[in-house]
């Protein structure tokens, strides 16, 4: 809840920045027309049989009390060329939890995870199966014991000595009440049982040492894994401004690096996100970290030399508060580009893969909405190239106003919309309007068959 | 007088159109019920012919029924036995001419997924279509249909059957029945299975043996693979559903001795030597292997792609380039893995050996079954 209010007043202080020229958000579904459209929709009708998951995503949706709705886990048809496009093929009505489900991840070997915002439920896995019918139907939905952790954020799956491992982030840590808290779970990836619970409280270890602090984003290369300090879940006071690396030897923090230096709102920078950039994702290349600062407004580099196990010093690549953009949030990838979304003024800039640890502009900008956020990249039927963006940072909202999403000052950043974008051209294809459509808010956007193991957050 | 006569024969054909409509119709169906992993991946039912109860209990029926063949002796489970995941362990099959069939039988298990071609040489494309080969093929059943019809409506179970399942006997409906009964057949409860839902660990060995699998080798990285992943894919252990992808030459004949394959329906000599490449659920239960069974044991098919391999104009790239050492002959193919890992690939494959799909009597002779209800 505090980070909400940290980045609404942090928008109030970057007003000027942001683009004005927007485009119109009150349709709930927005086709626009192009010219080679009659084509598209005779070989989508063609290719329908073949294609027909392919343009799929899978959805978390949180209810809005005020409205009369419950959190569900929804699948969604996303070809705008579809007469189905943006409606509901099948929804699953969540329990009711102390807090939104916030991410969907799928495991190397296919199995459904979510990490939630709360307490009651901060780690779920989701058994999906098939029915008759051939439809993707949830059998199952189960909260996952984690020894108590709180604010679940990340997962990531990385090979420990050989074993497939699942590393979790929890943001709230063991206790909420902690001006310190969280933890990194580490899982049995095949039974889901805690290996261990890495806590390196910064008021619990000695001065000058590692710790580990609100971790939100995770990535890792080789023994070396990589955490982010952002913001406590809800003590609105207390903000990182660190990463943390964990030797996945001993699953123990061995560095903490600071990564701010501008303050452009004043606050601590918050690292949310990151990226290890390794060989798997682009061979040949430099291994570096690159980290998103929430209210930094930055991404920086830390590079890494894989021989001798050393960070060098971290450089900003790129200042937000210079170019107009706020809330620097995910690293997504594809064969060709990085892509990372900006909440404010709602777009996703992309970056040349080959030119990393180097941020190259690959092209212009997608122009999505307030709090482009999570996004997939996908193909029609028709074959074209397509990346949708989920607008909305969370949907935590005011416990006043007993409505998650409708409260003013975060309408900026809870656009509650899915806009649809040719990946070649920007081009806008189509909007989903979750809240007018389905009185519902949107937290997560995964493809139905999952959006890639290496490059996700 | 003349006008009595008339009611009265109108009367008559009321009442038998009526009684003939009544025995013709087509009773209400039920669908089957059933769910399978999601991982497989979608599946498509023909539209004129859903997936009934009814249709499949005259399916296992006929499967297992040598009434099929022109001498009452060969059925479709003569060449393909449940114990051995739908195959019958010979080299070559053996119908009723006694004559070796071209091909290996291949084994039937979750057929609504992978290649949408069916036969080693996908010469048919569609379950409907491949179901009547066997009965008509002279080697193999050589039954008439027509004949075959006219004796299943003389067998009042079919009758009743065919009533409940179609409303009534034809090619068509034969077909659809043995199509559907096996669409049932689903294995998803090998070791693999409950390893993908994390029910189970799999040892050291037969994980070491699912990495190589899953791998195609990279000496740039260090990462060594098994390459079988290239052909056979990741769940369903089967070949791609896109167009051609589940064939390929896997290198077992050269140029000279190359046979016909896909190029049989195709006429495309690009596909030469292509034979689809088999669902390996079951693998383990299911020697000999390759399309002419020339391999006894899975250590001979290891042995062919660590050294084996045969160049040929349609070969398979995948297999060309694959190699765990960096290649400094460019005429010399092999996987190059060593005993140890072709010793983990094959234990590997053995936890895809789904016992209960196996032994399920659903899919069993319900001959057997109503024997065994009449001790």
């Amino acid at each position: 809840m505090s980070k909400v209010i940290l980045i609404a007043l942090a928008i109030l202080l970057l007003s000027g920045c942001s683009d004005a020229s927007k485009t119109s958000n009150t349709a709930t579904i927005d086709k626009t027309k192009t010219s080679s459209k009659a084509n598209i929709e005779q070989t989508t009708t063609k290719n329908s049989a073949t294609n027909i998951e392919e343009t799929q995503a899978m959805v978390l949706l949180s209810g809005l009390p005020t409205l009369g709705t419950t959190d569900s886990i929804a699948i969604i048809e996303m070809d705008p060329d579809s007469a189905n496009f943006g409606n509901i093929l099948y929804d699953y009505s969540l329990p009711k939890l102390d807090a939104p489900m916030h991410h969907l991840y799928y495991s190397p070997n296919g199995r459904l995870y979510a990490t939630g915002l709360g307490s009651q439920c901060s780690l779920a896995e989701i058994d999906l199966v098939r029915n008759a019918k051939a439809e993707p139907v949830i059998s199952n939905f189960e909260c996952l014991n984690t020894n108590g952790q709180n604010v679940g954020e990340d997962i990531m799956w990385h090979n420990v000595n050989g074993e497939l491992t699942m590393f979790v982030t929890f943001m709230g840590g063991s206790d909420l009440t902690q001006i310190d808290a969280g933890t990194v779970g580490v899982f049995n990836a095949q039974t889901n049982e805690v290996i261990k619970i890495i806590e390196a409280r910064k008021s619990q270890v000695e001065a000058g040492q590692p710790y580990i602090m609100f971790p939100h984003g995770i990535s890792a290369y080789g023994d070396r894994m990589v955490v982010t300090s952002s913001t406590h879940p809800t003590i609105a006071t207390e903000i990182g401004n660190t990463i943390t690396i964990i030797d996945l030897n001993t699953l123990k923090p061995i560095e903490t690096i600071v990564i701010e230096d501008a303050k452009p709102v004043g606050f601590p920078s918050s690292p949310v996100e990151v990226l290890f950039v390794r060989p798997s994702i682009i061979e040949g290349v430099e291994p570096a970290i690159l980290v998103n600062t929430l209210f930094g407004f930055e991404t920086w580099r830390v590079p890494y030399n894989a021989k001798t196990k050393t960070f060098s010093t971290p450089e900003k690549l790129y200042n937000g508060a210079t170019e107009g953009t706020a809330v620097p949030l995910e690293f997504y990838g594809n064969e060709d580009e990085l892509f990372i979304s900006h909440g404010v003024p709602g777009i996703v800039k992309r970056y040349d893969l080959k030119q990393l640890p180097s941020l190259v502009s690959s092209g212009e900008d997608i122009k999505a909405e307030n709090g482009a956020h999570h996004m997939i990249f996908y193909k029609t039927a028709a074959g074209r190239k397509l990346i949708a963006v989920q607008n909305n940072l969370l949907n935590l909202g005011d416990a006043k106003d007993n409505d998650p999403t409708d409260v003013d000052f975060l309408v900026k950043l809870n656009h509650h919309s899915v806009t649809v974008h040719d990946l070649l051209t920007g081009e806008r294809l189509g909007e989903i309007n979750f809240k007018e459509k389905y009185k519902k808010g949107i937290d997560n956007i995964e493809a139905l068959f999952g959006s890639g193991f290496t490059h996700h957050h | 007088m003349k006008i009595a006569t008339i009611v009265v024969a109108i009367a008559v054909l009321f009442i038998a159109s009526t009684i003939y409509t009544q025995q013709n119709k087509k009773l209400d169906t039920h669908l089957v019920e059933f769910t399978a992993p999601f991982v497989f991946g979608r599946f498509n039912l023909p539209e004129n012919n859903p997936l009934t109860q009814e249709s499949v209990l005259l399916g296992r029926r006929l499967f297992y029924d040598p009434i099929l063949s022109s001498n009452n002796q060969v059925s479709c489970a003569t060449c393909h036995k449940q114990a051995l995941a739908f195959t019958d362990g010979l080299k070559t099959s053996v119908g009723i001419s006694g004559n070796p069939l071209a091909f290996n039988s291949m084994s039937l298990v979750n057929l609504m997924w992978g290649p949408r071609h069916f036969f080693w040489d996908g010469r048919v494309s569609s379950l409907e279509e491949q179901a009547i080969h066997p009965i008509a093929h002279v080697d193999e059943m050589a039954r008439n249909i027509e004949e075959l019809i006219v004796d299943l409506n003389n067998d009042e179970t079919y009758k009743k059957l065919f009533k409940q399942a179609f409303g009534n006997i034809s090619e068509q409906n034969i077909a659809k029945a043995l199509a559907n009964f096996q669409r049932t057949l689903i294995s998803a409860n090998s070791r693999y299975d409950q390893y993908l839902r994390g029910e189970i660990s799999l040892t050291a060995k037969e994980e070491q043996g699912r990495k190589l699998f899953m791998a195609h080798p990279d000496t740039k990285v260090v990462l060594r693979g098994g390459n079988c992943i290239d052909c056979h894919s990741q769940f369903l252990t089967s070949g791609f559903g896109t167009a051609f992808d589940g064939f390929s030459n896997n290198g077992l004949d050269d140029d000279q001795t190359l046979q016909p394959g896909l190029f049989t329906l195709t006429n495309n000599e690009m596909h030469r030597g292509l034979f689809k490449a088999p669902t390996l659920r079951n693998i383990a239960v299911t020697s000999p292997y390759m399309h002419d069974g020339r391999f006894a044991t899975l250590q001979e098919v290891l042995a062919h792609y660590n050294g084996g391999i045969k160049r040929s104009k349609t070969l398979s790239p995948l297999i060309i380039e694959a190699d765990n050492i960096a290649k400094t002959q460019s005429d010399h193919i092999s996987l190059n893995l060593n005993d140890n890992e072709i010793t983990a690939i094959i234990a590997f494959l053995h936890t895809l050996t789904d016992e209960k799909f196996l032994a399920n009597r659903a899919f069993s002779s319900p001959f057997m079954a109503e024997n065994n209800d009449d001790d």
